[in-house]
C-alpha cells in the first residue's frame, strides 16, 4: 500500500457538496460534485468522498488530510431553526439583546414603520442574577452563584431549553464570574450546551458580546451533534486522518476545537476562497490580490495584500453582530440571477433575484423576468447546448425575447445592447464595491489582480477588469469548487485576543508581557491539543492601536524587541496610508491578539505540460457569435476546451474558454495566457479608457 | 437698520455655470444608472472614510454625520446614508455658503467651512466642511462636496451642550464659509483659532482630519468618473439621474389624495420660559404637488430651540421621503414636488440672533406632517415616542486623570401601525441610524456606573396593535460630575391613531427615591459622587382599540412582561389567571355584543 498522497476537502453549500482532492504527488485535481442531503447532512459529505475516491480510484486510506467547511450553522441561524436558547446576564440588564444598539439598517433609514426582527431569544428566557463587575473588572457585586442555578433551572425545566448563553457586563476585563456561571450550570444541567462569551471574545461592547454567545448558543446543539456524528462515520469508513473544520476567519481546526467554539464555523464557506485566494498570491509573488467570487446571487470580494487576507474582528449574520475574527469580505447583493427591471425609464438590476425556481427565463422553468444569466446566454457568452453538460434545456431565444420585451423596448435600444447593459450595470455596481473596499486599504484597484472563482467568476471578471483598468485578471483552476481548493491549502489557525485599553508607552509595554504570555499558554494548550509539531507552530503578537480618542483602531505586528516608539512609527505609517494622515498625538492600545499557527504541509503548485513553442496559439474547439465589449459589435469568438490547454499557450480575444461547470469570456482587446500552473491570465492589450485616468486630486 | 451679518447683506454673486459649449444628447436610461451607480459609490466611499479616520465617537459610533455630492448648479447628486436631517440642510448649506464666498473666489484644493446657523442650517457644532471641484477648461466649480459632522466643542458658552443660550453669540465659534484649506494647504490661521477656541481640541481637529480625508477621496472619485464617461455625460446623465428622482416622487405624491389637513404639536418650552411651544402644519396636495405651511407656528423663543429656514427643510425632506421615496437614495429631483413655507421670524425660519443650540425641536417636528397626514393615509405610523430622549454626562475621571464628555441616544418605542406593533426600543425617526452607546464604553470613558438598562412594562400606548416599548436607564455618578437630560417632549403625549392610546412622554428624574428627586426635560444638574439618575423614554402611540387586540397577543405580551397582567385586565379586556388560562372580560364581551347588536 501507498503512503497516504491525497488532500481531501468538502465543502457543503446551499445545493450542493463539493468534493476536492489534491494529489500531491502529480498535483491533479478532481473535483465531485452531490446533492446536499439536509435531512443528513454527514451522509451528502460521505457520498461525496465515497464518489471522489471512485473517480480517482483512490480509497479511504490515501486520504493524507481532510478538511471540511459547512454552512449549517450559518443556515441554522439564517432560516431560524436553532436551539431554544436562555440568557442569563446581570440582573436589571436582561434585555440588552433586544435593545440592542436601537438602530436602524441604512437602507431602512426613512421606513417610519420599520420594526425590527423578533430577538433571537424571546424576552421571557432572559434572565438578570446579582453579580456586577466595573470596568476595570474589579467586582462591585459578588456574583450570586444560588440565583445562577436557579436562573439555569427555570430555563431549562420550567420553559425547556436545550441551550444556555451567559454574557456578563465587562467580563472582558475579568471573566471569572462567566466562567464560574458556566461551572455551576454545566454541573447542574449536564444535558444542555452551555456557551460563556468571554471564551468566544474579550473584547467589550456588551451587545455585540451577548449577540455573539447567544449566535453560538443557538447552533451549539446542531454543531456538536453533526460534528460528532460525522467524526463517527468517517472513523467507522477507515479515515484515520484527523477531521478538520474550516474557521470563519480563515485556517481550520480540530473537530474537538470547533465543537467547543460552533461559532467559529459559521462563515466558512466564503473563507475558503479567501484561503486559495491567499495561497495563489503568495505562490504566484502577486502583490495585491482581489478575490472575486462570483454565485448566484452575490459577488463576494476580499482584499489580499502582501499575501495576507484583510481580516475584521466583527461581522455580521441577517443584521446579528459577531465579534470574531474573520475575513473582511464585501458582498454586492448581485449575482446571475439577479433580476433586470425598468424603473420609470431607468434599467436597474437587482436585488430582487429569479433564485432556483423559476430561475432564468432561458431555462424555462416558469421564468418571466430576464436575468443575468439571461442576458450572458442573449449575448452568446454560454453555449445553451453545452450548460452544465447538456444536461438541461436551455433557450437562448426565450433570454432574448424576455430581454427585448420587458427592457429594450422601454429603453428604446436592440435587444442586443440591452442585454449589454444588464451586464454593464452589475459590473458599475461591482466596481463601487471594489473601489470602496480597496480605498480602504489606501489603494487603488488598478494595482490589483482580480482572481476570479465561483460558477460566473470566469464570465464576469474580463469585463470588470476592462472597466476598472485592472491589469491582470487569473482564472484559477477548478474555478467553481475553488472555495474547496482554498480549504485545502488550510493551515490550523487559532486567535486569542484581549482589551487592554492603556496608553501606549514602554512601561505599559512591558505589562503586557504578562498577557501576552497568558495568552501564549492558552494557544500552547490548543496547539497540544491538535498534536502540531514543535517546529511546525508559529506566533504572531499583534497590538490593536488607535489616537487617544479615536475609535477605528489598526493592527500593528508587535515583534520582541519593540518600543512604544517603534509601534506608534509604524502605527502612524499605517494610519497615513490608510486614512490619508497621520496625527501628532500619543497612542493608545486597544487590545492585543494572538495567533498561533499550526503550518500544516501544503503541497507545491504543479507544473502543466507546457507547449514546446511558447505563445502558440491551441486548437479551437468550435467557434460561436458573440458581443464584443471591446468594439462593442457582434464577433466570432473561438472556443476553446480548457482541458487541451498547456502552459504557454496564448489567445487573443475574443474567445471563449469552456470547462465543465464554467465559462471563461473575454474580447477583442484582450489576450489570454495559459501560465506554468495551467491558471489562465487575461491582460489588456489596447488600452482601455480607465487606464489613463489620474488619481490625483487638488485637496 | 441691522448691522447683523444677514445673509442678504453679502451681494450675492452669479451661481449660474459657464453653460456647455456642445449639449450632448439625451442618454439612454442604462447608461445613466451606470454612470449613477458610480456617483452613489463615491459617496459611500467618503462616507466610509470618515466613519474609519473620525475620532469623536458621535461621527464613528453613532454615525451623527451627513454626506452629500452636489453638481455645478448646487442639486444634490447623490448621498451616503447618516442623519436624515442634516441630509436636507446640506442642500440650502451648499447655496447660502456658496453664496458668501462667490464662484469666482473658489479654486481648486480650497475647502470651507460653514456653521453659521442660518445659512448652515443646523446648531454651530455641525459644522459642514464643503469643497469646490474643478475641471481643467472650467473657470468654475464643476461639482461640489459636502460633509457635515457633529464637532465637540467650538467654545460655546458651556461645555458639552449648550441648554440655555439667547443668541448666537453664546452658541460657539462662527465660520460663514472661511476657507481652511487653501490650493490643497491647510491653512494654520484657522486650525490655531480652533485649537483655541476650543475645550476639546485634539477631538475637534482630528474630527477636522477626518472630514478633509472624506473630502480628498470624493474629489478623487468625482475626477476619475468625469475621465471615464466625459463630464459633460456626467453632467447629462445626473440631469436625467434628478428628472427621474422627480417623476417618481411626482408619481407617488399624485398616488395620494388631493386636500389640506393641518396637525399641532407640542414642544416643552425654549429653556427659559415654562412656556409650552405650539407648532403647527397645513399639509396641501394638489395633484403631483404637495405644501408643507408651518404658518400659525409660534414665534422665534428667546431660548435655543429655533431652527433656521435650513433645518426645517431638512426635516420636512426626510418626512416627505419617508412617504414617497423611502428607497432610493436622495437626488435633487425627489423634493421638487415639496415646497415649504415658514415665516421669517417663526421658530421655523429663525434669523439671526435667535439661539438655535437645542434643536430637539426639529426631532419633534419631524411627525408632524405624518400627523396630518395620518388623517387620510391609513398607512402612516402612530407617533413614535415624540423625540429623542437621550443624555449626556460630564465629569472628571480621577483613573484617567482627564475630563470626559459622553452622550447617548436612547431608543424610544416606535408607533403602531394598522398592520403591525410598533417597534420596541429604535432611535427615533430623525436619526434612524444613529446608535446607542455601549454601557461598557459609557464605564469605560466616564466614572459612571449603570444599575440597570431594561424595557419598561406597560409603556407602550395600547391599541388594536400597540406602540413599541420604552427603555430606562439608571445610572450612579462614582464621582462628581454633571448630567444633561436631553428631551424636548415630556410635557405632552405622543399621539395615537384611531382610538389607540397614547404612551405616557419621556423623562429624567434625578435623584430618585430622595427627597430632592426631580423630573425634568431639558435640563442641566450637578452630582455628586453616589447620585443617581433615571432615564425613561417614550413608547410609541397605539393604533386601533385596545379592546379589539388579538387576546392571544395581549397573553404574550403578559407572559414577556412588554404589558402587566393589570394593564391586560383593565386596558384590553384580557383577564389571565394564576393557571395560565384567560378569559376575555365584560368590557371585551359587552363590547362585543353591543357592535353585533347594532349590525
Amino acid at each position: 500500500m501507498n503512503a497516504p498522497r491525497l488532500k481531501v476537502a468538502v465543502d457543503i453549500g446551499g445545493t450542493f457538496v463539493d468534493a476536492i482532492s489534491y494529489d500531491t504527488v502529480n498535483g491533479e485535481i478532481s473535483v465531485y460534485k452531490v446533492s446536499t442531503t439536509p435531512e443528513e447532512p454527514a451522509r451528502g459529505v460521505l457520498g461525496g468522498i465515497e464518489g471522489l475516491l471512485d473517480s480517482v480510484g483512490s480509497d479511504i486510506a490515501d486520504i493524507e488530510s481532510f478538511a471540511h467547511g459547512t454552512t449549517l450553522g450559518l443556515n441554522a441561524i439564517l432560516q431560524r431553526n436553532g436551539a431554544t436558547v436562555g440568557i442569563i446576564t446581570n440582573e436589571g440588564f436582561s434585555d440588552l439583546l433586544e435593545i440592542a444598539r436601537a438602530a436602524i439598517p441604512s437602507s431602512q433609514m426613512y421606513n417610519f414603520s420599520y420594526q425590527r426582527p423578533a430577538p433571537l431569544v424571546p424576552r421571557r428566557h432572559r434572565l438578570g442574577v446579582p453579580g456586577r463587575l466595573d470596568a476595570q473588572g474589579d467586582e462591585v457585586t459578588p456574583l450570586d452563584e444560588a440565583a445562577v442555578v436557579e436562573a439555569g433551572r427555570v430555563l431549562v425545566e420550567e420553559h425547556g431549553l436545550t441551550s444556555i448563553a451567559v454574557c456578563f457586563l465587562h467580563s472582558y476585563a475579568d471573566p471569572s464570574h462567566e466562567r464560574r456561571a458556566g461551572e455551576l450550570l454545566r454541573e447542574a444541567f449536564p444535558g444542555v450546551a452551555v456557551s460563556i462569551s468571554s471564551d468566544l471574545t474579550r473584547e467589550y461592547r456588551e451587545y455585540e458580546r451577548t449577540s455573539t454567545v447567544t449566535l453560538d448558543a443557538y447552533i451549539r446543539p446542531v454543531l456538536n451533534d453533526y460534528i460528532g456524528s460525522l467524526e463517527g462515520k468517517l472513523a467507522d469508513g477507515g479515515l484515520t486522518t484527523p477531521l478538520h473544520i474550516m474557521r470563519s476567519g480563515g485556517g481550520a481546526m480540530s473537530a474537538a476545537v470547533a465543537k467547543q467554539a460552533p461559532l467559529m464555523t459559521v462563515l466558512s464557506g466564503p473563507a475558503g476562497g479567501v484561503v486559495g485566494t491567499t495561497f495563489l498570491a503568495r505562490e504566484l509573488g502577486v502583490a495585491n490580490m482581489l478575490s472575486f467570487d462570483v454565485g448566484g446571487t452575490s459577488v463576494d470580494s476580499c482584499v489580499v495584500v502582501d499575501g495576507q487576507p484583510s481580516e475584521v474582528h466583527e461581522a455580521e449574520i441577517d443584521g446579528l453582530p459577531l465579534l470574531l475574527p474573520i475575513f473582511d469580505i464585501r458582498t454586492i447583493g448581485a449575482g446571475g440571477g439577479s433580476i433586470a427591471w425598468m424603473d420609470e425609464g431607468l434599467l436597474k438590476v437587482g436585488p430582487r433575484s429569479a433564485g432556483a425556481v423559476p430561475g432564468p427565463v432561458a431555462y424555462q422553468n416558469g421564468g418571466t423576468e430576464p436575468t443575468v444569466t439571461d442576458a450572458a446566454f442573449a449575448l452568446g457568452f454560454l453555449d445553451p447546448a453545452a450548460f452544465l453538460g447538456g444536461q438541461m434545456a436551455v433557450s437562448a431565444d426565450a433570454a432574448r425575447a424576455a430581454i427585448a420585451v420587458k427592457v429594450a423596448e422601454s429603453l428604446g435600444l436592440d435587444e442586443t445592447t440591452a442585454a449589454a447593459s444588464i451586464l454593464r450595470i452589475l459590473v458599475a455596481r461591482t466596481v463601487g464595491a471594489l473601489r470602496e473596499i480597496t480605498i480602504e486599504r489606501g489603494l487603488d484597484p488598478r494595482e490589483f489582480t482580480l482572481l476570479a472563482f465561483g460558477g460566473a467568476g470566469p464570465l464576469l471578471a474580463p469585463m470588470l477588469s476592462r472597466e476598472m483598468g485592472i491589469k491582470t485578471t487569473l482564472v484559477p483552476r477548478v474555478p467553481a469548487a475553488f472555495s474547496a481548493f482554498g480549504m485545502l491549502m488550510s493551515d490550523l489557525e487559532f486567535e486569542f485576543a484581549a482589551t487592554a485599553l492603556k496608553p501606549l508607552d514602554d512601561d505599559v509595554l512591558d505589562g503586557l508581557e504578562d498577557q501576552f504570555v497568558e495568552l501564549e499558554a492558552r494557544a500552547v494548550a490548543v496547539l497540544d491539543q491538535q498534536e502540531v509539531a514543535e517546529d511546525a507552530r508559529d506566533y504572531v503578537r499583534t497590538l490593536d492601536v488607535r489616537y487617544r480618542g479615536q475609535e477605528h483602531s489598526l493592527p500593528v505586528e508587535f515583534r520582541s524587541g519593540d518600543t512604544a516608539a517603534d509601534v506608534l512609527a509604524a502605527f502612524n505609517d499605517l494610519h497615513a496610508v490608510r486614512h490619508g494622515h497621520a496625527m501628532d498625538e500619543p497612542g493608545q492600545i486597544l487590545s492585543l491578539r494572538l495567533k498561533a499557527v499550526g503550518v500544516q504541509p501544503k503541497p507545491p503548485l504543479v507544473r502543466i505540460d507546457a507547449v514546446p513553442d511558447a505563445g502558440s496559439a491551441p486548437v479551437a474547439i468550435g467557434t460561436r457569435r458573440a458581443f464584443d465589449m471591446a468594439t462593442d459589435d457582434w464577433a466570432e469568438f473561438r472556443v476553446f476546451d480548457r482541458a487541451g490547454l498547456l502552459a504557454g499557450h496564448r489567445i487573443p480575444g475574443p474567445a471563449i474558454v469552456e470547462e465543465g461547470t464554467s465559462t471563461t469570456v473575454f474580447f477583442g482587446d484582450q489576450v489570454l495566457v495559459v501560465d506554468d500552473y495551467g491558471h489562465l491570465a487575461i491582460t489588456q492589450t489596447a488600452a482601455t479608457p480607465t487606464t489613463t485616468v489620474p488619481s490625483g486630486g487638488a485637496l | 437698520m441691522s448691522t447683523s451679518p444677514n445673509p442678504t447683506a453679502t451681494a450675492p454673486t452669479a451661481t449660474a455655470p459657464a453653460p456647455t459649449a456642445t449639449a450632448p444628447e439625451r442618454l439612454d436610461g442604462a447608461t445613466v444608472e451606470v454612470i449613477r451607480n458610480y456617483v452613489v459609490s463615491a459617496a459611500e466611499q467618503m462616507r466610509r472614510t470618515l466613519v474609519r479616520s473620525a475620532f469623536n465617537p458621535v461621527i464613528y459610533d453613532v454615525l451623527d454625520f451627513g454626506i452629500s455630492i452636489f453638481n455645478a448648479d448646487q442639486e444634490l447628486m447623490a448621498e451616503a446614508s447618516g442623519i436624515t436631517h442634516f441630509l436636507g440642510a446640506n442642500d440650502r448649506a451648499i447655496v447660502e455658503g456658496t453664496r458668501y464666498i462667490g464662484l469666482e473666489n473658489m479654486g481648486p484644493g480650497d475647502v470651507f467651512i460653514l456653521n453659521y446657523p442660518y445659512w448652515s442650517g443646523a446648531h454651530a457644532y455641525d459644522a459642514m466642511l464643503f469643497a469646490p471641484v474643478f475641471v481643467d477648461g472650467r473657470d468654475t466649480p464643476a461639482a461640489f462636496l459636502a460633509v457635515r459632522a457633529h464637532w465637540m466643542d467650538l467654545g460655546a458658552k458651556s461645555p458639552g451642550y449648550v441648554l440655555d443660550s439667547t443668541d448666537m453669540h453664546q452658541e460657539g465659534l462662527i465660520f460663514p464659509g472661511t476657507r481652511i484649506v487653501k490650493g490643497g494647504e491647510i491653512v494654520r490661521d484657522i486650525t490655531e483659532l480652533i485649537r483655541f477656541n476650543s475645550r476639546l481640541p485634539e477631538l475637534t481637529l482630528g474630527d477636522f482630519h477626518a472630514q478633509l480625508a472624506a473630502l480628498r477621496v470624493g474629489e478623487r472619485s468625482l475626477h476619475q468618473i468625469w475621465q471615464k464617461f466625459g463630464i459633460e455625460n456626467v453632467e447629462q446623465a445626473i440631469r436625467q439621474v434628478i428628472e427621474h428622482g422627480e417623476a417618481v416622487a411626482r408619481k407617488a405624491v399624485a398616488a395620494l389624495p388631493d386636500g389640506s389637513w393641518t396637525a399641532t404639536d407640542y414642544i416643552d418650552d425654549d429653556n427659559i420660559t415654562d412656556d409650552i411651544i405650539e407648532i403647527t402644519i397645513r399639509v396641501t396636495i394638489e395633484g403631483d404637488s404637495i405644501t408643507a405651511d408651518y404658518t400659525g407656528s409660534s414665534p422665534a423663543v428667546p431660548g435655543p430651540v429655533n431652527l433656521p429656514i435650513g433645518s426645517t427643510e431638512g426635516i420636512v425632506k426626510a418626512s416627505f421621503k419617508s412617504l414617497t421615496t423611502a428607497d432610493e437614495p436622495s437626488n435633487a429631483g425627489h423634493f421638487r414636488p415639496l415646497t415649504i413655507i415658514a415665516e421669517e421670524g417663526s421658530i421655523f425660519n429663525a434669523v439671526y440672533p435667535s439661539a438655535t443650540f437645542t434643536q430637539w425641536s426639529a426631532i419633534v417636528a419631524v411627525e408632524l406632517m405624518h400627523k396630518a397626514l395620518a388623517q387620510v393615509i391609513d398607512a402612516i405610523p402612530a407617533s413614535g415616542g415624540g423625540d429623542e430622549p437621550g443624555f449626556m454626562a460630564l465629569g472628571h475621571d480621577s483613573r484617567t486623570d482627564a475630563d470626559y464628555v459622553v452622550s447617548n441616544n436612547e431608543g424610544i418605542g416606535w408607533g403602531a401601525t394598522k398592520d403591525h406593533d410598533g417597534g420596541n426600543a429604535q432611535q427615533h425617526a430623525s436619526q434612524t441610524t444613529v446608535r446607542n452607546t455601549p454601557i461598557e464604553i459609557l464605564e469605560h470613558k466616564a466614572a459612571l456606573l449603570h444599575e440597570r438598562l431594561e424595557l419598561i412594562q406597560d409603556s407602550a400606548g395600547a391599541g388594536r396593535y400597540r406602540g413599541g416599548v420604552g427603555v430606562l436607564r439608571e445610572v450612579r455618578y462614582t464621582e462628581p460630575g454633571e448630567v444633561l437630560s436631553m428631551k424636548k417632549k415630556t410635557k405632552t403625549k405622543p399621539w395615537a391613531l384611531a382610538g389607540g392610546h397614547e404612551p405616557e412622554p419621556s423623562e429624567m428624574v434625578i435623584w430618585p427615591g430622595t427627597d430632592r428627586a426631580k423630573r425634568v426635560g431639558m435640563y442641566r444638574a450637578s452630582m455628586a459622587a453616589g447620585e443617581r439618575f433615571v432615564n425613561r423614554t417614550a413608547g410609541g402611540g397605539g393604533h386601533g382599540d385596545p379592546l379589539d387586540r388579538d387576546p392571544r397577543a395581549v397573553v404574550e405580551d403578559v407572559i414577556d412582561g412588554y404589558v402587566s397582567a393589570e394593564s391586560a385586565r383593565d386596558t384590553y379586556g384580557v383577564d389571565i389567571h394564576p393557571d395560565g388560562t384567560w378569559t376575555e372580560t365584560t368590557d371585551r364581551t359587552d363590547r362585543t355584543t353591543r357592535s353585533h347588536s347594532q349590525e
